[in-house]
């Protein structure tokens, strides 16, 4: 009872603050529409596909990322210096209530941004049919709870909104164009190319790009994927109790 | 802790805390702290800065964990029934707040466990109805620590805890929120509330405890821990030099007379003031610039907290 209440207490206060979801939704049309439009429309050797389809397909991740790696820890890391978390302890939630809130609200941050760059992507560069929905679905989902568990550790750990934000850029911006919402890994170097290959935000867009423009089925990745959401979620989930 | 060591408490005790200890790192916060509360007192734990008294209600709501001794609250431990305890406790924390846009109906609505009247009817006995769709973020400061009182008061609780709940507020809004926490008083809630504010010590609590460096000093009532501690009430008024001054060294509860220029000044316990009042009419010449020194609070704690140094 009392975990609804404060589901749908953070989703009203999250849609009465734009504010909050402006760098989710903003930042990956800005640059999808940038990026996607600067290589032309047909393969060659650094994109196996059509590049505008390619970088539609991969900035559903941005989305993702930016969510976890920026939103949610300067949201619950401004919650947790202003004694916020202390208030909802201290007023008696049950122990998960506040964890599975914050699930919630880092879920419906990716699905409304997510929804947003599709359908600005469909006038101008038409999206991708998936070619296994199923295993996109997947991704996206183990994908979104991995970086929603990120992002609540985060939270929970940093010391100030500030100090969230500035970790989260950091943390956020070398994922981005590695591998991500940047140049192709083709033309990386090896050096960068191998890093890019490990780095997790660039593992949840493979899981999702190469089962969408059929490159691949990317088990590989999806199962280190859905154990980093298992693991991320359970220390997430501890680090909240409240 | 050591739950078997435990005699039975008390039905009136509401706070019953035996050597509490609690450290952060090497430096110790809270060392071997005995602390009773009993139902429908107000006690204020009173200390300076870093004396130890957020630490201590902390552990006493489950915010902390005690390296030591033993707690129990309304007979439970409140790190171990942390859930069934904080059903039973209203708080009000030190350097808290509420998310900027939640609205003060939303929040009442969210912390209350129970649908019921309860938040409208303290809204409006806090002055608070008319604020209803406002804000947090728009709300004064005293407008906000009234809302904690409300939050805090929301499921009927056994016992309040206000940790420095007037921190930071003007004149006018500390007594606004005194005169809250005197209705609460009044109404026999059991109330533990933190200062470091010995006038608000003095107006709202029945009983205080003197605390520093995470130990008890001294516990009692206002007055009891004035007339312990306090030092000597002074009592000073002219009289032409030609007035024979003796007879008063010789009142009950007199130390001292001093005579500088026509000034008098008589010393001595409380009673000093009735008997030099007596005096002085007795001799038909009373002054007009008889002044009272009494004994205050603040100075009684303050000999205390000298003397620990």
């Amino acid at each position: 009872m009392s975990t609804r209440r404060l589901v749908a207490t953070e989703l009203r206060l999250m849609l009465r603050d734009p504010m909050t979801l402006t760098f989710v939704l903003v930042f990956p049309v800005v640059t999808m529409l940038i990026i996607g439009g600067s290589f032309g429309t047909s393969p060659d050797e650094a994109f196996p596909v059509d590049p505008t389809q390619w970088y539609v397909a991969s900035y559903f991740t941005v989305v993702i990322g930016a969510t976890g790696l920026i939103m949610l820890p300067v949201h619950l890391a401004a919650y947790r210096e202003r004694g916020v978390l202390r208030r909802f302890a201290a007023a008696g939630f049950s122990r998960w209530s506040f964890a599975l809130a914050e699930l919630v609200l880092g879920l419906a941050a990716v699905a409304v941004a997510g929804v947003v760059l599709l359908a600005v992507a469909a006038p101008v560069y038409g999206v991708p049919v998936p070619d296994q929905p199923l295993r996109v679905l997947a991704g996206v989902l183990l994908g979104s709870v991995a970086f929603v568990g990120i992002g609540v550790l985060l939270g929970t750990v940093l010391p100030s909104a500030r100090s969230a934000q500035a970790l989260g850029m950091l943390l956020f911006f070398p994922s981005f164009l590695l591998g991500v919402g940047g140049p192709p890994p083709a033309v990386l170097s090896p050096a960068l190319r191998d890093l890019s290959e490990v780095l997790p935000l660039a593992l949840v867009t493979e899981a999702v790009r190469d089962p969408w423009l059929g490159l691949g089925s990317a088990t590989g990745p999806l199962v280190v994927v859905g154990l980093g959401a298992v693991v991320a979620l359970a220390l997430a989930a501890r680090r909240t109790a409240l | 802790m050591t739950p078997a060591s435990l005699s039975p408490p008390p039905d009136d005790l509401v706070v019953d805390v035996h050597g509490l200890r609690k450290t952060y790192g090497d430096r110790t916060v809270v060392d071997d702290l005995d602390l009773q509360v009993r139902a429908g007192e107000v006690v204020g734990l009173i200390g300076a800065n870093g004396a130890g008294k957020t630490t201590t209600v902390e552990c006493l709501q489950g915010l902390r964990r005690p390296d030591g001794g033993t707690v129990r609250v309304l007979g439970l431990d409140p790190h171990r029934d942390t859930q069934r305890l904080r059903a039973m406790v209203g708080s009000q924390l030190q350097d808290s707040a509420l998310p900027d846009r939640l609205r003060v109906g939303e929040a009442v609505a969210l912390f209350a466990r129970e649908r019921s009247g309860r938040g409208e009817e303290l809204l409006e006995r806090f002055g608070l109805q008319h604020r209803r769709r406002s804000a947090f973020a728009t709300l004064s400061g005293g407008e906000r620590q009234r809302l904690f009182l409300v939050l805090a008061l929301l499921d009927r609780p056994r016992l309040v805890v206000l940790d420095e709940l007037t921190q930071g507020l003007d004149p006018a809004a500390r007594r606004e929120v005194w005169g809250a926490v005197a209705r609460l008083r009044d109404e026999g809630t059991t109330v533990l509330l933190v200062t470091h504010e010995i006038e608000e010590a003095e107006a709202l609590c029945g009983r205080v405890v003197a605390m520093r460096a995470g130990r008890v000093l001294d516990t009692g009532t206002p007055a009891e821990l004035v007339a312990r501690h306090a030092g000597q009430v002074r009592v000073s008024f002219t009289l032409p030099a030609a007035v024979d001054v003796a007879g008063l060294a010789a009142l009950p509860g007199v130390t001292g007379v001093e005579r500088a220029g026509g000034t008098v000044t008589v010393s001595g316990r409380r009673t000093t003031v009735a008997h030099t009042g007596a005096w002085l009419v007795r001799r038909g010449d009373v002054p007009t610039d008889l002044d009272v020194q009494t004994a205050s609070l603040e100075a009684a704690l303050l000999h205390l907290l000298e003397d620990a140094a």
